[in-house]
């Protein structure tokens, strides 16, 4: 086997002469550069993981401490996968989800198209369709409230404009059937600019020269459409898609803000209903239970589909 | 395939008084079935000339006719011509077979698959690309992508094959391969091609005319050896031939018209110890032995000039030799040549 060149001078070189060169060997200079981040994960990330698995197979409660600690095997797990309310909080999660991703990829990927068209103007519009993007949850979370007023809100005003319905017949935060997508509007509303920003990079790294080349090739603007653009910005879409898809199943300040998880339970979204077992119930082993299983899912679907998106950018 | 006219075509570019002109009122007849070559250095409008024909660009003035069509305002789909860029241009998300594949795809041409697949096969084998069809095309090296991009264009029947500088990517074994192969593919298909170039052996070797293009103007067309014998000035002279043209205040040597202000002798035009009266003498400067010929660079009252001998001829440097030019060229002082 031949080596290339690099190998062969380090091969020659005496190890103690490496050493006695820099003082330190390969392998330590990378332990040095490495170490303080792995110290400060294990710290911060993989111990609180470990000592949560731990605590959710017990009874344990963070507000009185001093009680007795009693392992209850597989009790908390149980528990919550024949748990109907936890399967609502589930369903209103995907909903959620779904939806936020279907109107936020469609509406991004479309204000993308309409913004890569080079026209006057095009930088300004961009900076002010990122604006939502830029805005604290707390905040956009609080002035959406005042939108969805019944007799001041601006949202119901302009519906009742365009329908012609009564504004005050209405309540979007209020009403059972509503509140669901009320939340999807907001969330759809704040974080499209991002989808659009991701989709735009795609687009701009298709060269003009390919579209010249398909239109030699007598392709349709239709046709270069489905077989240039949509593919070449596919990889894009799918890493937009799991961005959003990871942030919004762990969805908490938004929604709080707006519905704090009502009516009854309709916006209840899995995180909200955590946070409520965790520290307003005290029921830590439950809880904790609760995000191992939250953590499994989100981590499962998250590697299937980064399987997916390798897939189709080897493509 | 179709013959190509141009009538007074013009394309310029940039605002108001800094507009300028890349292609300035060209007309020129492309006859069906000939090879057309564009020569002319950076900037001269050759490729502007090949976008105009493809349609990616519009012109400003001027008509241009495929065929019996005016396609002045065609867009590149209408007009069914097959170009090969420079840059490739390949798909990057396809492998070689879907970017063959795609101009037949086009809903105007109605290819069956069996006959995709034929013709694939086909163009494959004459670029010998055939064991590479089913690789992405960003996994080609350069030569391999300007084949495929080669080949995209030979799939179809194009009225017009457009090709910018096809073969300047390629190392020089495969491009002379391919330079033959295109020749011999243009003339069993008697095809109309427009050939844009930087290489002079390129434009000698294959081309039935060429155009020689400055700043956006054609100023001249014809066959190559009527371009290279007979160039209407000393730009065109200078465009063909290497070692370039060599050129002397036109009293350097006797007998020059009065008109004349330049006299251009090609290299090979240069006689060597004729014995001759007239003739100066010079220093030889550097001795270039290329195999097949010597390439002499000589000195004369401060004038460098290049020169062929016969390889066997054994002069070295130092060695004074006296030059008389054969039949030369003469130029005026706008460039223009002198008869």
């Amino acid at each position: 086997m031949s080596l290339d060149p690099v190998e062969q001078v380090a091969r020659a070189t005496p190890v103690t002469v490496a050493k006695k060169i820099r003082g330190l060997s390969d392998r330590a200079i990378a332990w040095i550069f490495v170490g303080p981040t792995i110290l400060l994960l294990l710290a911060i990330n993989i111990f609180p993981l470990i000592w949560t698995i731990n605590l959710s197979f017990t009874n344990y409660k963070a507000n009185r401490p001093n009680r007795p600690v009693e392992y209850v095997g597989l009790r908390n797990y149980e528990r919550i996968l024949n748990d109907s309310d936890i399967w609502l909080n589930m369903q209103a999660t995907a909903h959620f989800l779904v939806w936020t991703i279907v109107f936020q990829v469609l509406i991004g990927f479309t204000l993308a198209w309409l913004i890569n068209k080079k026209f006057k103007g095009n930088d300004l519009w961009t900076t002010i369709i990122v604006l939502p993007m830029m805005l604290s949850p707390a905040v956009v979370g609080n002035f959406w409230t005042f939108f969805y007023q019944p007799q001041i809100g601006l949202f119901n005003y302009v519906v009742g404009f365009f329908t012609g319905a009564d504004p005050s017949s209405f309540e979007m935060l209020g009403s059972v059937d509503l509140a669901p997508w009320a939340i999807v509007i907001v969330d759809t509303w704040m974080w499209t600019p991002f989808v659009m920003l991701i989709c735009l990079a795609g687009l701009r790294s298709i060269p003009n020269y390919i579209y010249e080349a398909a239109a030699i090739d007598r392709a349709s603007k239709w046709r270069q459409f489905w077989t240039i653009t949509l593919p070449m910005v596919l990889p894009f879409l799918m890493l937009a898609v799991l961005f959003r898809g990871i942030e919004n199943f762990k969805m908490f300040d938004l929604v709080v803000q707006l519905t704090g998880g009502g009516p009854g339970s309709t916006t209840e979204l899995a995180s909200i209903n955590l946070k409520r077992e965790a520290f307003e119930k005290w029921r830590t082993g439950y809880s904790s239970a609760f995000a191992i299983i939250l953590f499994v899912t989100v981590f499962g679907l998250a590697s299937i589909y980064v399987k997916a998106l390798n897939k189709v950018k080897e493509r | 395939m179709a013959d190509v006219t141009l009538n007074t075509v013009s394309k310029s570019y940039g605002p108001g008084s800094e507009r300028e002109f890349a292609v300035d009122s060209v007309s020129l007849e492309i006859a069906n079935g000939s090879f057309n070559v564009l020569l002319g250095p950076t900037g001269a409008g050759k490729t502007t000339m090949l976008r105009l024909v493809a349609g990616l660009e519009k012109p400003d003035n001027g008509s241009i006719h495929i065929g019996d069509r005016d396609v002045t305002g065609d867009t590149p789909a209408q007009r069914n011509v097959a170009m090969v860029f420079q840059q490739y241009s390949l798909y990057p998300h396809l492998t070689v077979r879907e970017n063959l594949a795609f101009p037949l795809k086009s809903p105007l041409l109605k290819t069956s698959p069996a006959e995709i697949k034929k013709r694939i096969a086909e163009v494959a084998e004459v670029l010998r690309i055939s064991d590479k069809l089913d690789n992405k095309s960003i996994a080609l090296s350069g030569g391999e992508m300007q084949r495929v991009s080669i080949g995209r264009a030979l799939v179809r029947q194009p009225e017009v094959f457009l090709m910018d500088e096809p073969l300047s990517s390629l190392d020089a074994k495969l491009r002379s391969e391919l330079r033959l192969e295109l020749k011999r593919l243009q003339a069993d298909l008697g095809a109309t091609v427009l050939y844009v170039t930087h290489d002079q052996i390129e434009a000698m070797t294959m081309a039935t005319q060429v155009g020689v293009l400055h700043d956006g103007k054609l100023v001249q067309h014809g066959s190559p050896r009527e371009i290279y014998e007979n160039p209407k000035s000393i730009y065109v002279a200078s465009r063909l031939g290497l070692p370039r043209i060599n050129t002397l205040p036109a009293d350097f040597f006797a007998g020059a018209p009065t008109a004349a202000a330049t006299i251009g002798m090609r290299p090979e035009n240069i006689v060597i110890d004729s014995g001759q009266p007239g003739a100066k003498s010079g220093v030889v400067d550097r001795v270039e032995h290329l195999g097949d010929q010597t390439r002499l660079h000589i000195t004369v009252q401060n004038h460098s000039l290049v020169t062929l001998i016969h390889p066997t001829l054994n002069i070295g440097r130092g060695d004074s030799v006296s030059l008389l030019p054969q039949s030369p060229l003469y130029f005026a002082a706008d460039g223009s040549r002198v008869l």
